[in-house]
Parts: structure tokens; sequence; C-alpha cells
């Protein structure tokens, strides 16, 4: 502990850094992977050193110091109140309840039955396309968005940001107030001063305005016709994470991974999120196939950065973004595109193994496999992507060229907004109406946009909260949220939406719609029916309109407007790849967050508490980099580091991501904002500032390590249990039980290559570490569970870590956001958390993505030591907490192997706010201080589900109760169901002999079962990049 | 040295020591039984409402059903409290100018909601559902009393969890015909007034609707009319006559389906 003073600093607040472990040397590590035999798995990179300090650390339940206080309150002053409330504890039995009202309706609306929610389809629209949704409301207040289930392109399935988008509905921090100068105005007084102004100029000329992507078919018609009457007015739409890419322009690639058995991404990330057009489709195709070993698909990922998409690839190689248009075209020439020029890069051996494998197995499958090029790399990986698609007779089948763009206003977005730069330096610019965009934030800074808007002479901004934006515009108005208004979308496979509102505006927010209708013949037309008469003539086709028209409301999508399958115009594109940087030259990628997006979502607490995929970072972003560049740069994790590109300079934190490129820095956008609200101004750093507008998302640039510790909120090791090694483990992973269970033979990760399972179909049930105690060997007696047997598998094939689970279980059960510093000491409270597992070289691992929430033990550790029966056992198996009961000793937490259970350190749950209130599910206590709490695998669905069959005299049927992470996964891996009913898909699951449980030895007897994944290598690649020994893992 | 203490005072001591003990039980007698009574559980309280709004001249004086105005009690958790404009349904007809009623004209003229106060008010962390009770033959009166009988509402029993508990752990005792759910004045069954019941063999629909029966002992006639209570054409035989409310409780929970005590008494039915 001579280390520990160090570490230790004070910072302003008065508060107590935690003294986190001693990072790890990178020899040390390679050390480690170098004596390693078979499969090795690791979850972070201080666990793969294993250093002492890190084993100290991994001792207590929570990290150092979790369990002080750590709020301003003195030890002396807590005392003191605590003194007062003991003795008021006596008296608490006896409080009495207060009155409630109830204010009954006035007239009741007839299709509302209180107590019983209503479900309304909408869209959620999004620059990558709209999401189709399903929102649950509560007396009209909608307190759950998910996927529409019968919609043929997501099949109810969501992402982290359609599941975040309600909390943004709800944030307090909205803005309120139509204002002037800070002033609080009439929306009447601005609409005829805008509509008079842009009267006055008779042909628009001064009016700009500077838009998010239109996406909304309605309003890309009022533009259009705005743009009839006032020729000179000017549109320039921007979106940060659109701008630059394929996505702003004509070309409209879909896929279909159905029938594909090869899938190549160059760079693509379709995995990960729904930051990649498409998301929800793709994954359910990959995933679909992966769950049949008889299925396979193969995935190669070449990638930039490390993505989840790169860690379930078979076969992954990192490269720098530069090199990606150089691997294209190279890839290219291999399956014989013609006209491709040999480029001089120098490949090295193993990569040109890897092209020379990659182009085989792709000729070999033509017409069944599918190229994907990255959205944020150079157009010509799109392009090039076209022409090997092309070549390889996939068009048509597998991929799908339509001349219809998705974006119904194609443009080039930088070259409109230098344009307007320049038009705001030059004082052309009367008047700037922004309409739900933050450009004085969300620009790269070498236009200088936040100087240039200063020109303007009126600028209006239409949006959500009082922005960076907000901040500097004339007039600001309140948006309306996409719950709260009407409006029109189309997702990724053109299928059209109609968007409707949940609840009227809470705040009396308008839309994009009423701007550009207020300069048209008809100003008051509302956006209701300007949609109307959009879609009038489509929905009049077959029949009345007014009968198409709720048919479509109540469906979520107007008939025939998909994208056609047929049409596949190959435009003539480049197939000429741009030269990289050089070798030894630092490059930075810049991204779009994984949670935050590019900003929008800062304000969005459970998306910031979110733990990032691959990096588990939460509350922030940072310069990802390589152990590589780690130790070159002469850094440590987590030490500041400041990054120049050209004239901008931002300092960030450094962390460390398994396979990243080397010589290559990752920063995610959307972070550093300075008015985002309670929630997110002052997290992280802003990495627009040393964005570049020629080359938006990636430049050259350089790093330098500056004074100081960023504090980085990182989750990946606050669930390890250690304990065994404290009672007599020797720590080396060689051990059942006193093992380290991640480095060792826990057989918590299982997983087969398709030759070792066609050899033995039962891996995952043989082997060290992998047998299954039987159902006598325990202590307690058995019960007999007669009726239902709740029970969930989970899919480790399909999971791609993309998160919208956690965020689901978030909005599904009033969990709380805790803030980063209670994150750093290890008190978030998320119920569900993905455990990333990497398994082999540092530079180039796999990883495995395990979901796991509570496991509802059949022989529950967690209750035999619960000393007042807080936890305890139904008679459907579910492990209930009854949080009444519960006196926060927080034993059964110490006892449980899984470390799924979170503790309610402080008031957490945030009682006051109203709008929360509205928000929350009214099936679902609301948790307070010093209270555990953990997955109750939905059981207020469970009892939804079986009071409405015990009612109506029947069983529950299969697949009637779904658990909300279950409804929200993408990939399909989470199956719920009752075990006893043989019939059932989640016994059949559980039945396969690919099912495992984690940590079965235990003989905890988990009711959670996993489904070992089957990888799909291909043979001449096989030793790379993963080493297997079989067998022996 | 001269003795600080008299020799009575070892008697006194010992009486202290008695004294003390005593007091600490009796404060712990004094606690449990404020923690049961009405002070604390407003058992029997009538609150202060805007109208003073009388169930027994509604139910009993006027025959409205309990259904006429809590609308949702077979279909959601919650019952319902009937909008302004149910009381306006009659009240715009008769006792138009009333002054008891001027806060329901009020509330339809200006659209604002009449504010009641709860009677019948659970603690938040409890989640009750009033459709299923309602569907296994738990009559209103079974938890709300003679609501008939009340001029005044009030709550007649406690609603804390041992009197939950008490029927969860033996329903058996509080069922009833589900044909006599709304029935205020339904008896149990006695010697006197024995209930005859029978299953009538329907499948697909809902449990309650399976079992018919009636206070009239079943004869050949009254099987070819209308019955007091259940259907028509169900042979005399298979009736069964109960003299306790024990005896048919017990038929009830098994052909109601009622769940076994060890499944209701399992806490995650009602704590969530």
């Amino acid at each position: 502990m001579t280390n520990r003073k160090d570490n230790e600093k004070t910072v302003n607040d008065g508060l107590v850094q935690i003294s986190m472990a001693q990072p790890m040397t990178l020899a040390q590590v390679r050390e480690k992977l170098a004596g390693s035999k078979g499969r090795k798995y690791w979850r972070s990179l201080d666990e793969l050193a294993d250093t002492e300090e890190f084993r100290k650390s991994l001792e207590h339940e929570f990290p150092e110091m979790a369990s002080e206080f750590v709020d301003p309150v003195s030890r002396r002053g807590f005392m003191k109140v605590m003194g007062a409330s003991l003795a008021l504890a006596g008296m608490a039995g006896c409080t009495k309840q207060p009155d409630e009202p109830i204010y009954p309706y006035i007239k009741q609306p007839e299709d509302l039955v209180l107590g019983k929610p209503n479900y309304f389809a909408t869209a959620l629209p999004f620059p990558t396309g709209a999401v189709p949704l399903l929102v649950k409301a509560d007396e009209y207040r909608p307190i759950k968005i998910d996927g529409n289930p019968e919609h043929a392109y997501n099949r109810g399935s969501s992402d982290v940001f359609a599941q975040g988008a309600l909390l943004d509905l709800y944030d307090p921090d909205r803005s309120q107030h139509v204002t002037y100068r800070g002033e609080q105005r009439e929306w009447a007084e601005f609409a005829i001063g805008y509509r008079n102004k842009v009267l006055s100029t008779k042909d628009g000329t001064g009016i700009y305005f500077l838009s998010a992507t239109i996406t909304s078919p309605t309003l890309a018609r009022q533009w259009q016709a705005v743009q009839k009457v006032f020729p000179k007015a000017k549109l320039v739409q921007y979106d940060p994470a659109i701008a630059g890419t394929a996505l702003e322009s004509d070309l409209n690639a879909q896929f279909d991974l159905a029938e594909a058995e090869v899938i190549v991404s160059l760079d693509a990330d379709f995995l990960s999120g729904a930051s990649y057009p498409g998301f929800h489709k793709l994954v359910r195709q990959y995933a679909e196939r992966r769950k049949n070993p008889g299925k396979l698909n193969r995935l190669y990922a070449v990638e930039s950065t490390t993505s989840t998409t790169g860690l379930k690839a078979e076969h992954r190689l990192g490269l720098r973004a530069s090199e990606i248009p150089l691997f294209a075209a190279e890839l290219a020439r291999a399956v014989g595109v013609a006209g491709v020029n040999p480029s001089a890069y120098a490949w090295t051996g193993e990569q040109k193994k890897y092209i020379a494998a990659l182009a085989k197995d792709l000729k070999a499958h033509a017409g069944k496999c599918a190229v994907l090029p990255g959205v944020y790399q150079d157009r010509s990986v799109a392009d090039l992507s076209v022409a090997i698609n092309a070549a390889l007779e996939n068009l048509g089948k597998t991929v799908f060229l339509s001349p219809v763009p998705v974006n119904p206003l194609p443009s080039n977005q930088l070259a409109g907004l230098k344009a307007l730069v320049g038009d705001l330096y030059a004082g052309k610019v009367d008047w700037l109406v922004i309409l739900n965009a933050n450009p004085v934030y969300a620009t790269p800074a070498d236009l200088g946009f936040s100087t240039a808007i200063e020109k303007a002479k009126t600028v209006v901004h239409l949006g959500s909260h009082v922005d960076e934006t907000g901040q500097v515009a004339h007039w600001h108005i309140p948006a309306a949220h996409t719950l709260e208004m009407w409006s029109d979308a189309r997702a990724y496979d053109g299928t059209a939406s109609i968007v409707q509102p949940l609840i009227d505006p809470l705040y009396g927010g308008k839309t994009a719609h009423q701007f550009l209708q207020a300069l048209l013949d008809e100003p008051g037309l509302s956006p209701y029916a300007a949609v109307q008469e959009t879609w009038r003539e489509m929905l009049s086709k077959s029949g009345d309109f007014d009968k198409n028209w709720r048919k479509a409301l109540h469906a979520g999508w107007i008939e025939g407007t998909a994208f056609g399958k047929n049409e596949n115009t190959v435009k003539a594109v480049s197939k000429q790849a741009n030269v990289p940087a050089p070798r030894d030259g630092l490059e930075i990628i810049f991204r779009p967050d994984p949670t935050v997006y590019d900003g929008r979502y800062a304000n969005v607490g459970w998306l910031q508490e979110l733990p990032k995929p691959v990096t588990n970072l939460s509350w922030d972003n940072a310069a990802i980099v390589s152990g590589a560049t780690l130790t070159k740069l002469g850094l440590e994790e987590d030490d500041i580091v400041e990054i120049s590109v050209g004239a901008g300079k931002v300092k960030a934190p450094v962390i460390v991501a398994p396979g990243h490129p080397d010589n290559s820095v990752t920063v995610h956008l959307g972070y550093g904002r300075q008015f985002a609200g309670r929630v997110g101004s002052g997290a992280g750093f802003n990495a627009y500032l040393i964005q570049n507008s020629a080359s938006p998302f990636v430049a050259t640039g350089a790093i330098r390590k500056v004074e100081g510790r960023w504090g980085t909120a990182i989750t990946k090791s606050h669930y390890q249990d250690h304990r065994p090694k404290l009672f007599g483990g020797e720590g080396q992973g060689n051990n059942s039980l006193e093992g380290d269970e991640a480095l060792g033979e826990r057989g918590i990760i299982r997983y087969a290559t398709l030759d070792e399972y066609k050899e033995n179909k039962k891996f995952a049930q043989e082997g060290a570490g992998r047998e299954t105690p039987k159902s006598g060997d325990s202590m307690f007696p058995n019960w007999e569970y007669k009726d239902n047997a709740w029970a969930m598998s989970i899919d480790m094939a399909s999971c791609t870590g993309c998160n919208a689970c956690i965020v689901g279980c978030y909005a599904e059960n009033n969990i709380a956001v805790v803030g980063k510093q209670q994150v750093r000491i290890g008190r978030n409270l998320q119920w569900l958390r993905i455990d990333t597992y990497f398994e082999g070289d540092l530079a180039a691992p796999r990883a495995h993505f395990q979901p796991m929430a509570c496991q509802h033990c059949e022989n529950a550790p967690c209750e035999q030591v619960c000393p007042v029966g807080a936890t305890v056992h139904t008679p459907e198996g579910l492990n209930s907490m009854v949080y009444n009961r519960c006196v926060g000793t927080r034993y059964c937490s110490n006892n449980c192997p899984y470390k799924v259970r979170r503790f309610n350190f402080l008031l957490y749950s945030d009682f006051e706010t109203e709008s929360l209130k509205l928000m929350r599910n009214p099936d679902v206590s609301v948790r307070s201080r010093g209270v555990m709490e953990k997955c109750s695998y939905c059981v207020q669905r469970i009892n939804v589900a079986k009071i409405e069959a015990d009612k109506e005299n029947r069983p529950i049927a299969d697949g009637e109760i779904q658990t909300a992470c279950q409804q929200a996964c993408p990939a399909q891996a989470i199956t719920f169901g009752n075990r006893n009913d043989r019939q059932s898909r989640v016994a059949k699951l559980q039945a396969d002999e690919r099912s495992y449980q984690v940590l079965a030895d235990v003989n905890a007897r988990p009711r959670t079962t996993y489904v070992a994944a089957v990888l799909n290598p291909n043979q001449e690649l096989e030793d790379r990049p993963v080493e297997h020994t079989p067998g022996k893992g | 040295m001269a003795q600080l203490f008299d020799r009575s005072s070892n008697a006194l001591a010992r009486m202290g020591l008695v004294l003390a003990g005593l007091l600490t039980i009796a404060a712990g007698v004094t606690l449990d039984q404020l923690q049961r009574a009405p002070w604390v559980t407003r058992q029997g309280q009538r609150p202060d409402q805007p109208v003073p709004f009388s169930h027994k001249h509604h139910v009993e004086g006027l025959g409205l059903q309990c259904q006429y105005c809590h609308t949702t009690v077979e279909r959601s958790s919650y019952a319902g409290i009937p909008p302004t404009k149910t009381c306006m349904n009659c009240h715009s007809q008769i006792w138009t100018n009333a002054q008891l009623l001027e806060p329901v004209r009020q509330s339809w003229a200006t659209g604002e909601s009449l504010k009641w106060t709860k009677v019948h008010d659970l603690p938040d962390y409890v989640y009750f559902s009033h459709e299923i009770h309602v569907a296994k033959g738990v009559g209103c009166a079974t938890c709300h009393g003679q609501v008939n009988q009340m001029p005044l509402m009030y709550a007649q029993n406690t609603l804390q969890m041992e009197w939950c508990l008490d029927c969860h752990r033996n329903p058996a005792k509080n069922l009833r015909p589900a044909s006599q759910i709304y029935n205020n004045a339904w008896r149990e069954p006695a010697a006197d007034h024995p209930v005859w019941c029978a299953v009538n063999g329907k499948t697909g629909v809902p449990t309650a609707e399976t079992v018919d029966c009636t206070a009239k002992e079943p004869a050949e006639e009254s099987t070819k009319v209308k019955p007091t209570m259940g259907q028509a054409g169900i042979a005399i035989s298979s009736y069964r006559k109960f003299t306790s409310q024990e005896a048919m409780g017990h038929f009830l929970v098994d052909h109601y389906k009622v769940r076994t005590p060890k499944d209701l008494t399992s806490c995650e039915v009602c704590h969530r």
C-alpha cells in the first residue's frame, strides 16, 4: 500500500478520490498472455496483469471507500442526523399515511381503462432511418418505448437511442418557454413577426434555414413549396453524424443478410447500434443464422477502431482508418473487379494472407455474400463495396440498390455549411432559422461557426433545450419531442410511418412543420393536416382515405412504401482509393458516441451511465488507443493527454481498447457539452473542437501527455468475485472453486469452432469446470415446481453487446441514475450488465458478450444469508426482493456468485422532479435508500399475464410474457418462458446440448442458462488471429 | 461510614426494576395496539368529501348497481371513480338545484375535477388488482363492507397486511358464487338457508362462469324455469348442498381454480 498516497488526490469539491489499482505495465500483460495455453479470457487489462494491487481492490465487495460517505456531510454531522432519526425510528411505524386525493375525469375517454395501458404505433425519426415504435402509455402518458412488433423492419426490437428517447421526453431541463433575448414571449408574437419578415423579402433573400437532416417526407414537401414561393431562401441540412458520409447522398444500398453466408464489414459497425443504417434488421438476420450451427454465416471485419462487430467476427483485421479504402481496393482487385489500379501499398504478410483468404472465400460464395461499407469511411469504400458486390453477383440477392434515396433531400451537408459560414461573414444572412440542430456546439471547429453566427441579424432556434445554440440565438422556440408531434418518417427499408403524438406537448413545443408551413398560403395549417396532405394520394389509391389513414396509424406504417427489391441500377462509381497517411503519423478518428450519439442525448442520464460497448466507459468519452500506442507514448490508462489537430486542441483521458489499430486514436463526438442540462453538461471533452471540416471522420494529429489523472468511470472490474482467493485460493486459475473465475477453467464462456462442434456436440457440457452438479447434490431439500417455472435462455452466439436491453431495463424497472462519482466506486444500479470477455492476443482479440442479470438460482445463495427474509423464493422459482423488509446488510450481495445485486447506498431515485414522476412505470416500486435491488425477471409483467390467464381460465401461452430486455433485443438473443412447459421455446433451448449454466459448479442451479456459441472460422486463417487449442478450454 | 441507602431502598429498587419491565411491555403493547388502531388505519373514519355522497341512498334506495359507477372493476386493477359525467347523467334532470350538488355542477361547468379523498388507500408498494378478485368470487362487500348501509363512505376493514393475508391463507372463507359478487346483502350459507352449487360443464369461459349456484332447492320445475341464481338445464343430481361457508368455499376454491395459499402468500403477488 505504499503507493496509495501517491494515487490519492484531492479534487476541488473536497472529495477524496479513491485510489484505483496500480495500472499494469504492458510487458506484464504480454508475459501473461505468452505463458497462457488454451482459451483464456479476461475482462480488463488490470485483470490480465493481475497485479497485487488489483487483487486487493477486488477483495472488497465494492471498491475501496465505497462504503464511506462521499457526500459532503461530515461523519460527525451524519451521526447527529442519525441520532435524531433513530429516536424517531420507533415512531415511524405509527405514522399515518397522508390523505390521498382522487381527481376523476369530467368526461372519461371511451377507450381508456384506468390501470390498463394503451399502445400506440409511431416512429422515431433518426438520421440513419426511422425506428418504428410501439409506445406503451399509462393514462396517456408514454411510459415505455419499444419497437413495433408487427413491423417487418425491426419486428419489435429497438436500440439504446430509441429506449433513451423516453427520458429525453421527460427531461426536466427541456426548454419551456418561447424567449426573445432571454425574455419570455408568446409564440404568436414570434410567428407573426417571422412570417411578415419573410414575406417582406418577396423572394426569400437573406432567409436561411439550418436544419437537422430532413427525414420527413412532409417536411421535404413543405420545403419544396417554400422554395417555390421564396426561391432565394436557402436550406442547409446538417447532422454531424451524417455530414460527409454516403448517408447524405443519393446512394441507397440496402442489405439483406438472411441468405448471406459470408459477411464482410469494411469498417461497418453494423452490430453495435443504430449509428449504422439498418442496424435492427441486419443484427436480426445475422443472429438468426448464428443460432443454428447448421446455417452459420461467417463474419470478416476489417475495422479502424475496436467495435463489437469486430470482436464478434470470426476473422478481424485491425487497420488504420486511412488504410481501409486501400484494403477495399485491394479486395476489389482480388475478387476480380475490373479497372482497379494496383496500389503500391506494402501489406504485411499477415494482411496479404487475410486478403487472399477473404477473396477466395467470397468468390466461393458469390451471390451468397455481402460486403458492407463503413458509414464513416471515405466515400470510395462505399463505391468500391458496390463494385465488389456487383462483381460477386450479390446485387438483387443480398444487396439492393434503390434509385430512391433514403434521404428525401440529398445534399452535400459540409459544403452547405461552409457556404453558410461564408454568407454569414459576407453579411448576407438576415434571418438564420435553426431547426432542431445545435451548430454552435456540433460543427467542426475549423469552420468557426460559433463566431460566424454572431454576424446574422436575427437567429431563431427551434430546439428541445436552451443549448449552446439556444444561448446565442435571439429567439428560442421550444421544440416538440417526437412523442409530442405529428410528422412522418421512413425506416431504412423505405417503409413510411406516421409519427403520431402520444401526449400533448408538455411545454407547448413547436415543430419544424409549423415553421415552414407559416410561410405558405395556409400558415395555420396544422402538422396533422400537412401530414395527411402528403399521404392523401397514396392512401386514397385503394378505398377510402380516412379508413386507410386510420389503418396506417394503427399498424404503424403505410402499406406499399418500402423500397423495391428489383431496382438495381449501378451508377458509375469511382474505383480508386485514397492514399493513406504515412505509417508513423498519428491518426485521429471521429465517431458518433455509442450512447449519446452526436450529443443530442447528452442529458439522458440512462445513456450517460450506460457502459459503452468494448470499453465499459461510462459518463465520459476518451482517447481510445491500442496497448502498443499507449506504451509508445509513455502513457498509462486514465492519464490526461492533449490531442491537437491543426489549430484545435483538447484534453482527454486515454484508455486502451484491445485490438485497436496502432498509431491511431478514436475519439467519440457528443461529449463536452456546456449547456446540455443537469446531467450532460461538463461530462467528457468536446471532440468537435478538433474536428476538421475537410475530412470530418479522420485526421492526422498529435498527442501529448499533460499533468494529472482524469478519473474515468469504467465498470469492468466492479462485478468480479475474488472471494475464493481470500479463502485459500492460489489465484492461478487452476482450481474450479478457488480459482480466478475469469482467467480460469470455470467455464463461464464456452464455445467451439464448427469443427470442434461436429466432433463433439456436447462440448459445452464436458471438460474441466463444465460439469453440472446433479440436483440432489445439495444440503437443502428440492422444491418441486408444479405449475410455472420461469426461466431464461440467452444465446451467446447472437448477443452483440449493443446494450439495448440495459436501457430497456432502466425504463421498465424505474432504475435510478447514480452519477459519475458513484459509478467510479461501483454503485451503479443497472440490473443487467453485459460482461465482455476478451480472448487471445491483446492486439487482435476476440470477445464474448455475456448479458448478466440475476440468475434466479433455485438454490439461491443470497436467500440463505438474508437475516430478515427480504429475498425469498416464490413457488414459481423467482428469487424476489421484498424492498420493505430489506435493512441493507448487503450479505446477499456478498454471497452472490454472479455479483448481480445492486445496493442503493444513497437516495438515488428522484422523488421530487415532477416530470420524472410521469415517466415511471406504475407497476414497479421506486426504491429508496438502503435497499438492495436486482433483476426480477420483470415480475410485474408475469403478474399481469397470470391475472389475464387466470381470468380467462387458461394456461399462460408461450411467448405471452416478454421481459423488457428480451423485447428490446434486436438479435433476439433472450428467450423467456415456462420451463415446465416442454413445448415452450425456453424449455427446448435449455434442453439443447449447447446450453450451460454459468458457474454451474457452485450448484446454485440458476434459472438463466446460456447457449454456447459455435464459431465458423475459415480453415485458411484458422490459427489467426486467435490461438485455439481445442479440447483444453 | 453510615449507610447511604436505607434498607427499604432494596425493595424500592426491586419495584423499580419490575416497573421498568412492565412499562416497557406496556409501551410495546400500546404501540402494537396503536398500529392497529383506527387512528392509524383510518378504519371507520369518514373523511370530508366535496359532496356528502351516500352509497346507501344510491345503492339501496335507488338500486344502482356497483358497476354503473365503478365501471372497470372486472377489467382492470382499478375499479374506477366515476367521472363527473356519470353524476350529471341523472343530476342534469333531477335535483338540478340542490345546494349539495353545487360542486358537481361546478365541476361540470368549469371542467375541474371533483377532489375526493381516498377512503380505501393502500400504500404505494402494494399492487392490488380488483379484476382478479372479482373474477375469483370475492364480493365487493367482503372488503368494502355493506356499502349499501353507509350514508357516508368509510373503510370497514383495516386494509393492513395481516388482514390481506388472513384471506390469502384461506380464501375459502370469503368466496361466494360469481352471481353474488355485487350483492351487498349476500349471506353465507347456513343450515337454515343452504346454497346448492353445480358445475355446469362450460368450457372456454371465465372460471367463475363454470359454476352455477342457487339458494332455492333445485327441483324438477326450477330447472325448467329460471332459478334464482345460476342457470337452467343442469341435472338436479349434480347439485351439491352446502350449509356452511367453509364447505362451499372449498368447493368454489377448487372450481374457480384459485391458486394455493402458498402461491397467494408469495411476496411478489402484491409487492414488486
